[in-house]
């Protein structure tokens, strides 16, 4: 590993890459010794907190590896960035060879804010194909659920941020969290969340309001101005992140999970236009979850090969549905089929799906009692068949929900782990 | 708890001007994957309540009313708080127990990252959904109850 000019003087060494390895391979189960022998370099080349910390001779360390839920993106030109948040910050970073070395991380917001990072909710970064660095997420306003909805940029390749805005533009001290952010072929920036203005307006109105609503606004010029807030749905449940994918070059499909008949959480699904048009409103699981309580698992969708149809993925325990299951929704039809249980062993969950070179790749995370494993599948076949789930990782520390990342050159699994630092680690590659 | 009163605490308050006035006088203490092992064996023979709740759980602060209640009317009531968030929220937990007058009961925050165990070792069937309570009978036999706990189920479930 030569030394690259502008990158984080923390970068590893190939000796200590070695011994970890080493460790790694004695510590882990016989699965996953398979699987790093076979995925090389890669996913040993990770760094951890810990490790980077001894190193610092107590120096702060501000890196991807200790940043707390970070997420990422491929820009056009296969460069992986990557935001996380720490110590009141997000802080951008970049690797321009896969996840072996990162750049020095960037500070996007000079003002401290106190930035929400958890499994479900976590800065999101996207890269338009100008390079317009787009950056989203939510600040916590008080203790009591409350929030904004922050938005930023950079065109300057990642050099400087413009100053963060808030874009839920109701001026209220409510609930406004949970974001997500797409950015679609034609170039519109959607952002959409969980918002609380109409729960508050029914409080005053001394009425009733199940959950909370979900809320977008949308940019044609990758985020110098956007539209006013537009209603997607009332009732949706509170505390779980939505997922979002093309409908379409300019619209997007999301799917949240939704309050139905006032104590059933199961989940819906619309299609979000640029000028406030929601269309296809349906729902989209019926599990008959009977839950008055924060279920914090949010769904993952991706598109189908069919135009208007997307592969979902979802948890629940409800009386019809219980752990993870899988399926095919038709927006035409408005019917979810080929629903099939992924995963319903207790402590299994956070499925992300991701489809690329007509292969479509669930993974989740699993837990036996002593360890959490992560757990890969694939469909050749549209998603009518899967493969045997298959154990890439096994850890007894903490670790942050699994995500992953399509690139140009393949299918990432993006986790960051207390165990193996932040791995960012191509699954869809054939000598797997 | 209303809205109106959620809201008039939100704007009464920021989270850093919290962070810098409240004591530490509280009764959390942290939760390893062998303390609720110790807890149950604390109870030997009789049957007690375990709410598991957390600061970022709107419904949990729907029940940590009726219990905040419970308690002024039954110092006995056999209650354990359970609060899944990681230790070093603790100074917003203790604010949120304070509003209810829940401050002083015994109390247990998540102190190991690997949440995964921790939920594992009060049950292994629990996903995390909150809140969530345990009604435990004097052999120890329990029932499980995900949401929102009312006077009524706690009567169902724990007659008391």
């Amino acid at each position: 590993m030569l030394p690259i000019r502008g990158l984080d003087v923390l970068t590893m060494p190939m000796c200590l890459m070695t011994s970890k390895r080493m460790k790694w391979l004695f510590s882990a189960g016989m699965t996953v010794l398979m699987t790093t022998l076979l995925w090389g370099a890669d996913a040993a080349a990770a760094e951890n907190c810990q490790s980077l910390r001894e190193r610092s001779a107590g120096q702060q360390v501000i890196s991807i590896h200790c940043g707390g839920a970070p997420s990422a993106t491929v820009d056009a030109d296969g460069r992986l960035w990557a935001a996380f948040v720490q110590d009141k910050h997000v802080y951008v970073t970049r690797s321009d060879d896969n996840g072996v070395t990162y750049t020095t991380p960037v500070r996007v917001n000079s003002e401290p804010e106190d930035t929400e990072y958890n499994g479900e909710n976590r800065p999101k970064i996207l890269v338009a194909e100008d390079g317009t660095v787009l950056l989203s997420w939510t600040t916590k306003t008080s203790p009591n659920f409350t929030g904004e909805i922050r938005f930023t940029r950079s065109t300057d390749a990642g050099k400087t941020f413009e100053t963060p805005r808030t874009m839920n533009d109701d001026g209220l001290m409510t609930g406004h969290r949970f974001d997500s952010l797409f950015l679609t072929a034609s170039g519109k920036l959607y952002l959409t969340w969980i918002d609380k203005r109409d729960l508050d307006a029914s409080a005053a109105r001394g009425e009733t309001y199940p959950g909370a609503a979900i809320y977008y606004t949308v940019s044609d010029d990758l985020g110098a101005s956007f539209t006013p807030n537009f209603r997607v749905s009332h009732n949706s449940c509170e505390c779980c992140r939505i997922a979002m994918a093309p409908y379409g070059d300019d619209e997007v499909a999301i799917l949240w999970r939704q309050i139905y008949d006032e104590h059933i959480r199961d989940h819906a699904i619309a299609v979000l236009g640029a000028q406030g048009e929601v269309s296809g409103l349906t729902r989209a699981t019926v599990d008959d979850w009977f839950i008055d309580a924060c279920p914090h698992h949010g769904p993952t969708m991706v598109q189908a090969e069919q135009p208007g149809q997307y592969h979902i993925s979802w948890f629940s325990d409800g009386n019809l549905h219980s752990g993870i299951h899988y399926g095919r929704h038709d927006m035409a039809t408005g019917t979810t089929e080929n629903i099939i249980q992924v995963d319903g062993t207790p402590g299994a969950g956070h499925p992300y799906l991701a489809r690329y070179d007509n292969t479509l790749y669930m993974v989740w995370k699993g837990f036996d009692g002593m360890a959490s494993q992560l757990q890969l599948m694939r469909s050749q076949d549209d998603g009518a068949t899967w493969s045997t789930p298959q154990t890439l990782f096994n850890t007894e520390r903490a670790s942050d929900h699994p995500l992953l990342v399509t690139a140009p050159q393949g299918v990432f699994l993006s986790w960051s782990t207390e165990e193996f630092g932040y791995l960012f680690t191509e699954i869809s590659d054939d000598k797997q | 708890m209303t809205s109106n009163r959620l809201l008039s605490a939100a704007a009464a308050l920021c989270v850093g001007l919290l962070m810098s006035t409240v004591a530490l006088a509280d009764s959390i203490q942290p939760l390893g994957t062998g303390t609720f092992t110790e807890l149950k064996a604390g109870f030997e023979g009789k049957p007690f309540v375990v709410s598991l709740w957390s600061v970022d759980c709107l419904p949990c602060r729907v029940e940590l009313e009726l219990l905040g209640e419970l308690k002024k009317q039954d110092p006995e009531f056999p209650l354990l708080l359970i609060s899944t968030d990681v230790i070093e929220k603790r100074e917003e937990a203790v604010y949120i127990l304070e509003e209810y007058g829940l401050e002083t009961i015994p109390s247990w925050m998540f102190a190991d990252a690997f949440i995964e165990r921790l939920r594992f070792s009060i049950d292994p069937t629990w996903h995390g959904e909150l809140p969530r309570s345990y009604f435990y009978a004097a052999d120890h036999s329990f029932k499980a109850h995900s949401g929102i706990l009312t006077e009524e189920k706690l009567q169902e479930f724990f007659p008391h």
